[in-house]
Parts: C-alpha cells; sequence; structure tokens
C-alpha cells in the first residue's frame, strides 16, 4: 500500500505542475468568480438557476477537460520517459502502479474540485444572499463523474496511444451523456425496429452512464421532482465506484500483460 | 542458499514486427549464470540484445520461450526486488522533484520508513556527491548528476544484486572513475554486479567474468584473464652471450640476439621468470620488460568482426 501511496504522491505532484492543467482551472475560477455579474440578466428565481447552472457548467467543463488531458499520458508518458523501468524494478506490483496514477488522478481532481467549489460557493452566496446545499450534492456529483471519466481513459490508456485515447475516452463521454436519453427516445418510438433498439439497449447499460451525474436539470427544473435526492446521490456514486472498479480490474489485468 | 545470482535457460525474446517488419529474436538461446559476489560484464555491439535480456530479468518484458532467475525466485517477481537494483540506460525520472525528493520517493516504494528513510537520502546523497545540488530540481541537473542519482537509487534498499545498464556512458574521466571506484567499493561489500557496458576498459579492470552478445547469441563467456590470454612480454636485455639463446629458445618464445642485444618476445604463461633467470646468470643485463597484454577490446572486435554468431 505504501508503494501505491508514494506512485499516487509523485502523480499528484506532477499533475499539478502540469501548466495545461493549471491554466484551464484557473481559468475556470476566473468564470465562476466573475458569474454573479450576469445577475441582471435574469430576475428573481431565474437569477438563482442562471448562475448555479452557469456555474456548474463551468466545473463540469473543466473537470472533464482536466480529467482527459491529464490521464492520457499518465502511462504512455511513463513508459516513453522510460520512468516506469526504475519503479517496476522495485518492489512494486503492476496492480500497485495502476491503483497509484487511478488515486493521483483522482486527487488531483479533488483538489481542483475543492477549489473550483470553494469559489463556487463564495460566488453564489454573494450573488444569492444564500447558501445552497444542492451545490455540495452537484460538486459532488461531478466530481465524482470526472473520476469515472478519468477511470476510462486510464483504463484506454493501458492499450492506446495518447492520441487515439482523446478520441476513445471523449466518444465514451458523449455517448455516456446522450444514450440514456436517446433510448427513452428510440423506446417511446414505435416505429423503430428492435433491430436498431437492440444495440442502443446494449451500448447503454455497457458504456458508463454519465448522465445520471448531470444534475443540473433537477435544479433548473424544480418542477421535475425527485422523490428521494439522498438516495438518488448515494446509488449514483455507488454506480461510480463500482464502474470504477470494474474499469481498474480491467486496466490491471491489461497492463500486466503490457511489455515495455 | 544458491550461490547463482542470476541464471537464464534457453532464454528467447522476440519481438513480433506487428504491422511493419519481420519478427527479431533481440535474444535467441541464451544460457546464462551469474554467480554471487562477483562482477559480471556483459558485453556487445548495439542491438545485441543487452538491455532486452536486462529487462526480462526485471520483469519489464517477458520472455517468448526459456526461462530466467534472479536470486533463484522467477524473473519479475516484484517480491524479489527488494534485494535487486537496476540503473536503466540514460535513466531519467520525475524531473521536477528534487534530488532528495526523488530518493525519497524511490525509499518509499521499499517501504522504507522514517527516520530511517530521511537517514538514508542524505547518506547517499553523500555518497554521490550531491549533497550540494539536494535540494535542486533535477530538471537542472547535469548527465552525469542525472547519473549518480540513477546510482543513489540502486542502493537506497542495500541491494544484493545490482543490475547495471551503462553506467558510465556520457561521464567525464573523473566521474568514470568515482563510478569506477563505488562499484570496486560494492564489490568488496560482497555484491553482485551485472553491468552491461561499452567502455571496455572500465570492464577490463572491474569485471571477472564477462559474456559478449551478437545479434541475441553469445559468442564468448569466459574469465577476463583466460579470454585476454594468448598476449606476450617482451623482454630486453644487453651483453647476453651467445651461449644463453639457445636455452631460452627451448622456452617458446621468438628469440633475435645481435651483438649482445637480446630480444625475446615471450608468451605471458609464466616463462618470462625462466627467461630473465637465465639472461641473468649468463651475466646479461636487463633492459626492460614489457608486457603485451591483449586487451579486451582486442577480443571485442575479433569476436564480432570473425563473424561469430553460433
Ligand atoms: N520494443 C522493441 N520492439 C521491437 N524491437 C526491439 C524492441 N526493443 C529492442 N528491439 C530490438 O531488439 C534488438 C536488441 O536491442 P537491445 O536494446 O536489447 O540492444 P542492446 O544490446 O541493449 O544495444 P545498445 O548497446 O545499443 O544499448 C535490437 O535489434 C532492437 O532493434
Ligand atoms: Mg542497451
Amino acid at each position: 500500500m505504501n508503494a501505491t501511496f508514494a506512485i499516487a504522491g509523485a502523480t499528484f505532484g506532477e499533475a499539478v505542475r502540469k501548466r495545461i492543467l493549471m491554466v484551464i482551472l484557473l481559468i475556470a475560477l476566473l468564470i465562476i468568480l466573475i458569474s454573479p455579474a450576469f445577475e441582471p440578466f435574469a430576475a428573481g428565481r431565474g437569477a438563482r438557476t442562471l448562475i448555479i447552472s452557469f456555474g456548474f457548467g463551468v466545473i463540469q467543463l473543466a473537470g472533464t477537460f482536466i480529467a482527459i488531458i491529464m490521464c492520457t499520458g499518465m502511462i504512455p508518458t511513463e513508459i516513453e520517459r522510460r520512468t516506469i523501468y526504475t519503479i517496476l524494478s522495485k518492489p512494486v506490483q503492476r496492480y500497485q502502479f495502476v491503483l497509484g496514477k487511478f488515486f493521483g488522478a483522482v486527487g488531483t481532481l479533488g483538489f481542483m474540485y475543492l477549489m473550483m467549489g470553494i469559489v463556487f460557493l463564495i460566488a453564489s452566496r454573494m450573488a444569492l444572499g444564500s447558501f445552497d446545499p444542492a451545490i455540495i450534492r452537484g460538486l459532488l456529483m461531478f466530481f465524482f463523474q470526472s473520476s469515472l471519466l478519468a477511470a476510462v481513459v486510464l483504463f484506454f490508456s493501458t492499450f492506446v496511444s495518447p492520441l487515439v485515447n482523446y478520441f476513445l475516452s471523449g466518444g465514451v463521454f458523449l455517448m455516456g451523456n446522450l444514450l440514456s436519453s436517446f433510448l427513452e427516445t428510440i423506446q417511446r418510438n414505435p416505429e423503430v425496429t428492435p433491430l436498431t433498439r437492440i444495440p442502443v439497449q446494449l451500448l447503454t447499460v455497457i458504456l458508463p452512464n454519465f448522465a445520471n451525474f448531470n444534475v443540473q436539470n433537477p435544479i433548473i427544473n424544480p418542477e421535475q421532482v425527485l422523490t428521494d435526492e439522498t438516495a438518488y446521490l448515494v446509488q449514483t456514486l455507488a454506480y461510480a465506484v463500482v464502474y470504477i472498479a470494474l474499469l481498474l480490474v480491467a486496466s490491471m489485468l491489461i497492463f500486466n500483460q503490457r511489455e515495455m | 542458499m544458491s550461490d547463482i545470482a542470476i541464471k537464464t535457460v534457453n532464454l528467447t525474446k522476440r519481438y513480433s514486427g506487428l504491422w511493419s517488419k519481420q519478427p527479431v529474436d533481440a535474444v535467441k538461446n541464451l544460457n546464462l549464470e551469474v554467480h554471487r559476489g562477483e562482477i559480471f560484464g556483459f558485453l556487445g555491439p548495439n542491438g545485441a540484445g543487452k538491455t532486452t535480456t536486462i529487462k526480462v530479468l526485471l520483469g519489464i518484458i517477458y520472455p517468448t520461450e526459456g526461462e530466467a532467475y534472479v536470486l533463484g525466485q522467477p524473473a519479475g517477481d516484484p517480491k524479489n526486488h527488494y534485494k535487486i537494483s537496476y540503473l536503466p540506460e540514460n535513466p531519467y525520472f520525475y524531473d521536477y522533484m528534487t534530488g532528495r525528493e526523488i530518493l525519497t520517493f524511490y525509499a518509499k516504494l521499499f517501504g522504507i520508513g522514517e527516520p530511517e528513510r530521511s537517514k538514508r537520502v542524505n547518506e547517499l546523497l553523500d555518497r554521490v556527491g550531491l549533497s550540494r545540488a539536494a535540494d535542486q530540481p533535477l530538471r537542472t541537473y547535469s548527465k552525469g548528476m542525472q547519473q549518480r542519482i540513477g546510482l543513489a537509487q540502486c542502493l537506497i534498499n542495500d541491494p544484493e544484486l545490482l543490475i547495471l545498464d551503462e553506467p558510465t556512458a556520457g561521464l567525464d574521466p573523473i566521474a568514470h572513475i568515482d563510478i569506477r571506484d563505488m562499484i570496486l567499493d560494492l564489490r568488496n561489500q560482497g555484491k553482485t554486479l551485472f553491468i552491461s557496458s561499452h567502455q571496455l576498459s572500465d570492464v577490463e579492470r572491474v569485471c571477472d567474468r564477462v559474456a559478449i552478445l551478437n545479434r541475441g547469441v553469445m559468442v564468448q563467456l569466459g574469465r577476463i584473464e583466460e579470454l585476454l590470454a594468448g598476449g606476450h612480454v617482451e623482454v630486453i636485455a644487453d651483453k647476453v652471450p651467445d651461449n644463453a639463446v639457445e636455452p631460452i629458445r627451448q622456452l617458446g618464445g621468438k628469440v633475435s640476439l645481435h651483438d649482445g642485444r637480446l630480444i625475446v618476445e615471450q608468451p605471458d604463461n609464466g616463462s618470462v621468470d625462466r627467461v630473465i633467470d637465465i639472461v641473468r646468470a649468463a651475466g646479461g643485463h636487463i633492459i626492460s620488460v614489457k608486457p603485451y597484454r591483449r586487451t579486451l577490446e582486442d577480443l571485442f572486435v575479433e569476436t564480432i568482426q570473425g563473424g561469430k554468431t553460433a
């Protein structure tokens, strides 16, 4: 376990020194900070909705970019720079290396979300005069969404090049966001044959469902009531944890076979 | 405990060119035994398969055929790595870390806790002469400094077996000597060293045994003295009487005497002492005794250019 955390620590240290990630974070922080300035454009409840959904949008976008950019190179770079040789020649199991990389990525995401969350809370408090617990819930959801995405990217990075990975994981993220509502539409349409429906159903089940985490909708449309928000949160986060665990196991199995 | 530190049995590593080329046997049917406590030189021209073999020994890549054992265990078992260490060729480390941080990182991989960890890190920084640069990021290190950090990284676990891939590549002569001394020091401590190198004069000086690999095949193996036997010693003497020539000639050397001046090219097999004895007993006067040893470089060039591949 020591080794895993040492690798996670090194991964975190390297990620927070990556200029591109810091630039994304800073831009996101800046936008969130000035978002209350949009208040005059909407009145009453509209202002609250606008500021909150805008903030979440920025945070989600930043989290997505950070997860993908950070993780595509995580394993390939170690191999290319040959830093991995000295690590694997120490008493480090290959699964510990993968796990350490993932924890390092999640730690970095946690740090980024913490920064963005604090600024978001301050900005929304200033604009709205009140503190909204939905923000915490939303941050948690998006943090887990980014972590799941990080696991997807890390999984691909055990066998494809960073460039291919951008497209693959970007595609999976988009599909995972859109498929479930697409499937709903299809299912409501009697004209769609099973020949079309079944593959879509299959994909929806297999690919990670990123749409679950998009909490904006219930906030933007409070009419659409969730019967039990806490249960939904727990269920969604549990889904993320299970899916991440599966991805990590698959990554370890592939990485175990890998030659460097 | 077995006295074999490294053993390979019919080890073959084939790189199959997926799209492009034909498969290459980077290492072919290699049978190697490295004894505990020896310094073993692993030589061969570029692309001979040295690094490939080393990577198999460390479990970074897997054998296509055959087996490899390190300290009695199948190669690549991370539990075994507590007792071994590895310096890759052209090592590269996380360059945002300082020298101290990177050594601390590796110590953590071994599960070495405080306060032992800081103590060892400081000792090692001192030992490789990097105490002053310890808190500078590695990206500001010169090549020689990187190599020293690489060596320090190798010593953090006080290993029984060190596998060094070109440890002196790109170093200045002083650094060379430093590292050579360090290697001899390790040998005195009873460590086993497996060294791949192109610095044949270094290898000749420090190694007990060498293997030469060419295109994946082992073409030479033996103790340095034995492999380099066949040199000669030139003895020059003056005031040597004619009657001394015959007994000297019987010792098997090439002898020429003119006007009392004797030149003998004597095989380096212990008979040189006899030559000198005879000259002096006959009233001659030794002027010089000069060994003309074969060097490892001679052997290397002969072996590789002789095209020996089996
Ligand atoms: N990952 C790889 N894929 C395909 N071929 C490889 C790979 N790594 C090495 N080779 C080939 O295997 C052969 C042996 O390479 P290796 O690196 O073991 O040589 P070496 O003896 O260490 O050489 P050098 O002295 O230049 O370091 C070479 O022909 C090389 O092209
Ligand atoms: Mg090499």
